[in-house]
């Protein structure tokens, strides 16, 4: 029973981490029309900004509070200076951009922090373990599972009840429309591109306290996030919930029924998907 | 058709290549012998990304699984004793065939972005694959190979621990390589691949299943970058899991966008600049995966044809305007 | 006898989420007669043409062609029965030469698509017959250029040039003259009659230009809102108090 919850638990804190990184991605690419292969990186980036701001401060919140704004702040460089000369070209250039980024900004992040494992504490409040059952459980754990729905829930009362929400909404699903009501869509796509790296980066610093550091964090991240917006859609906001959800889940209670081919079971998720519902449990129709 | 400049100046040039070609482990450092071994065996992987990306207008992010497929298979197969070199190398590309096919199955049902995402995913998925099954694929430290199967050519038998000799069999096999694709591209398939690239709606609707098109396509790219593969492991002397990694998957795609995706050659011209930047930059600095990044950058946004294709397209204005 | 219609359509519909787009539509073509589908815009017309083509399965109804049912299939499927057909916007591919775009429909038809190892320069047959299908539509000429360089008019004979050379049955058209000048236009209803009579095709247009329509088509359908207003030839067509009616809020039968 108390394995059952432990694993239910590691499952949404996890999944809700994977969520608030998936959403980053998906809303970009329903805005901008670009996938990000370096929105990984912003998750790490942020996560290592955190870090160094505690380092300097040992204050997580200020850490959360300033390294997204940093990493957001990157995105804004990043989408003025480079992206936007890519917008009207062939989707393979932009990919092959933003991939260009990712091994820029992956090697950056070892070169100026090393190639070694570095651990942050949770703060006071939220350390420590709290008595779950016979066994103890991580506070933190708990907080994220908390914390992940209510973030949830504002992102989408935003995206649907306020008007830069709505805007938004707008532009994803028609540009041309958006631009035709006098939105600036080049404003919008900074703001939005800014926004999703802001969102990753917050993941990456609040998973700090939930797993060691290292400059591969980026690469396995975007791999999973990858796989959380093709199972639940691309540009879908429930999706990108939904999808994180099921593969936290899945990769939890895979370590119990599958050992060592747990690492194999994101994948065989990939695979049915592709192979029942190609576009995903709320994906559009292509 | 992909600009093929006829001109018998590139026949003559092509020529000499390849005798240089031949000439080098005879006159060059032992060094630079092995160096060259390494561009023609990666020019190869490159070419065959190529059949992809210029081609068939696939950006796929995995083939370094495919690669590795064809590394294991050959590392397995030699550890089992077997001894034809030619047989190690087929099967290399048949089972790197074999596992395109089943992934590509999946991959060609969506397009370019979602495409770029799942070829990452499942090129990983073999990457995990040959991590942890540490019975078959001895896990993170791979398959190290104490003896290599000898070449046997009429008369010869030649050990492929020689420098000299596994140069030679790799040129041998990356020339066969590059055949292969040279016919393939201007067979009438190689002109249905390019009209995916080009519009794949109206290609359906002239009655094409592009699907199977683009299947048949990657199963043919997975197959070589096998070969390559299987030649990179009787090159290195064992197989590692690091070969599936997608920053393995990441050389052929800089080395096609360097050289150029828009010209037949050009994967194998990056593969060349590739190495020669690597020997620059790793002198000066150890951080060799930001340089070329950094470097990739400016190429993606103002020379997207790459070297070669920029410089192929000069010469074609020249033409024009010498016409004119 | 063949009397069999080249296209029956029985109750089609189709709707995108709630929304009806085209509504049990049902209708004949009988083979050789060229028929015109008018409607003001937001009719259903292209996804009507979508449906039939195979772009997408339609959400209800039967779609029959030369007798067999079409309904569902892909479009890959159904061009090799006899149907093709062009785009509002053109569809062609630019970077391969005049000639090449031809060759494609060509090869694909006599199964030389999956060769791999022979050059395509020994197709020589159907180099040949691509050249027909140029000559024929007047654009040998610019047989060798990349078909991005040519003029917009030409790239829509291109067009017309891919969706021939199969010698398809039924050819449907979706707005042949769209963004022509009238010396193009002149051009095209020429084309479109010269190639109905001489090689029996059917062609079946759909056009906002009505003197294109009224010129050439014998049978035109009324398409409103979904659903099939007015069936009839020309003349009936003209007089026809509905059509007129329809036309009052979207525009004017010029003819």
């Amino acid at each position: 029973m108390e394995s059952l919850v432990t694993n239910l638990l590691n499952g949404l804190s996890w999944g809700m981490l994977l969520f608030l990184i998936s959403v980053g991605l998906t809303t970009v690419f329903g805005v901008l029309g670009v996938l990000n292969f370096a929105h990984g990186s912003f998750f790490m980036l942020g996560a290592y900004l955190c870090m160094q701001v505690m380092h300097v401060v040992p204050s997580f919140w200020l850490g959360i509070l300033i390294g997204p704004l940093a990493v957001a702040l990157l995105g804004v460089i990043i989408e003025k200076l480079l992206l936007r000369r890519v917008y009207d070209r062939d989707v393979s250039f932009q990919l092959l951009l933003t991939f260009a980024i990712l091994l820029v900004l992956d090697d950056a992040v070892r070169i100026i922090w090393g190639a070694g494992y570095h651990v942050v504490d949770a703060p006071k409040i939220l350390a420590g373990t709290i008595p779950l059952f016979t066994h103890s459980y991580p506070v933190y754990r708990i907080f994220l599972v908390v914390i992940g729905p209510l973030i949830g829930i504002s992102l989408w009362s935003f995206f649907h009840f306020t008007r830069w929400g709505k805007i938004i909404r707008a532009a994803a699903v028609n540009r041309e429309m958006a631009e035709g009501v006098g939105i600036r869509v080049p404003l919008l796509f900074t703001a939005v591109f800014a926004f999703g790296s802001w969102l990753a980066a917050l993941g990456g610093a609040l998973a700090t306290p939930h797993q060691s550091l290292a400059p591969s964090m980026g690469e396995s991240i975007i791999i999973e996030s990858f796989i959380v917006v093709v199972i639940g859609g691309m540009g879908s906001f429930p999706g990108a919930f939904a999808g994180a959800l099921l593969l936290g889940l899945l990769e939890s209670f895979g370590t119990v029924f599958a050992g060592r081919a747990q690492m194999a079971l994101p994948y065989i998720l990939l695979a049915l998907v592709l192979l029942i519902r190609p576009r995903g449990f709320f994906g559009r129709e292509t | 058709m992909k600009k093929q400049p006829n001109y018998p100046k590139t026949g003559i040039f092509l020529i000499f290549l390849i005798g240089f070609l031949i000439g080098c482990p005879f006159f060059l450092p032992t060094y630079w012998t092995f160096i060259l071994g390494e561009i023609l065996i990666m020019a190869l992987f490159s070419m065959s990304f190529n059949l992809l990306l210029g081609y068939s207008g696939l950006l796929s992010f995995g083939q370094a699984g495919f690669f590795g497929v064809g590394a294991y298979a050959a590392a397995l197969l030699i550890l089992k004793g077997w001894q034809s070199l030619s047989l190690i190398l087929l099967v290399g590309v048949f089972s790197a065939a074999l596992a395109a096919v089943v992934i590509g199955f999946l991959c060609v049902r969506r397009d370019e972005i979602y495409f770029a995402m799942i070829t990452l995913g499942f090129g990983m998925m073999l990457f995990t694959i040959a991590h942890n099954w540490i019975e078959l694929t001895g896990g993170s430290d791979g398959l190290p190979l104490a003896a290599l199967p000898t070449l046997r050519l009429p008369g010869l038998e030649l050990s492929l621990f020689d420098p000299r000799n596994m140069y030679l069999f790799i040129l041998a096999v990356f020339l066969a390589g590059i055949f292969l694709l040279w016919r393939l591209v201007r067979s009438p398939f190689g002109l249905i691949l390019t009209a995916v690239r080009e519009n794949k709606e109206r290609l359906a609707f002239v009655g094409a299943d592009v699907r199977m098109v683009r299947l048949t396509a990657f199963t043919i790219a997975g197959g070589l970058a096998g070969l390559s593969g299987a030649l990179f492991c009787l090159f290195n002397s064992m197989a590692t899991p690091d070969f599936m990694h997608w920053s393995y998957s990441a050389r052929p795609i800089l080395m096609t966008i360097l050289g150029g995706s828009g010209v037949f050659l050009g994967p194998a011209f990056g593969a060349a600049v590739f190495f020669l930047l690597e020997q620059v930059i790793t002198h000066i600095t150890d951080n060799w995966m930001i340089f070329l990044g950094a470097i990739l950058i400016p190429v993606v946004i103002f020379f997207p044809q790459g070297i070669l294709g920029t410089i192929v397209k000069y010469f074609d204005r020249e033409q024009e305007t010498d016409r004119q | 006898m063949t009397n069999v219609p080249i296209l029956k359509i029985e109750h089609l519909g189709h709707a995108y989420g709630k929304f009806q787009v085209i509504n049990d539509i049902s209708l004949e073509i009988p083979k050789g007669e060229l028929t015109a589908l008018i409607g003001p815009n937001g009719a259903g017309k292209t996804t009507f043409y979508n449906v039939v083509s195979g772009r997408f399965p339609p959400s209800k109804g039967k779609v029959f062609f030369d007798g067999q049912e079409i309904t569902g299939r892909p479009a890959h499927k159904i061009v090799p029965l006899g149907m093709l057909r062009s785009f509002q916007i053109t569809n062609i591919f630019p970077e391969l030469s005049v000639r090449e775009n031809v060759l494609i429909p060509l090869l694909l038809q006599h199964r030389r698509g999956y060769t791999f190892f022979r050059p395509l320069s020994r197709e020589k047959q159907l180099y040949q017959k691509a050249d027909e299908v140029l000559s024929k539509i007047g654009i040998l000429e610019y047989g060798d250029k990349p078909a991005r360089e040519l003029a917009y008019g030409d790239k829509r004979l291109v067009e017309m040039a891919i969706v021939l050379a199969r010698k398809p049955k039924l050819v449907l058209l979706d707005e042949p003259t769209a963004g022509m000048n009238p010396e193009e236009t002149e051009r095209m209803i020429l084309l479109i009659k010269e190639l109905a009579e001489r090689f029996g095709t059917t062609f079946f247009l759909t056009e906002h230009d009505m003197k294109v329509v009224f010129s050439i088509a014998k049978q035109i359908f009324v398409l409103h809102q979904g659903g099939l207003l007015a069936t009839g030839t020309p003349e009936e067509i003209r007089a026809s108090p509905q059509v007129r009616e329809a036309y009052l809020g979207g525009g004017t039968i010029k003819c």
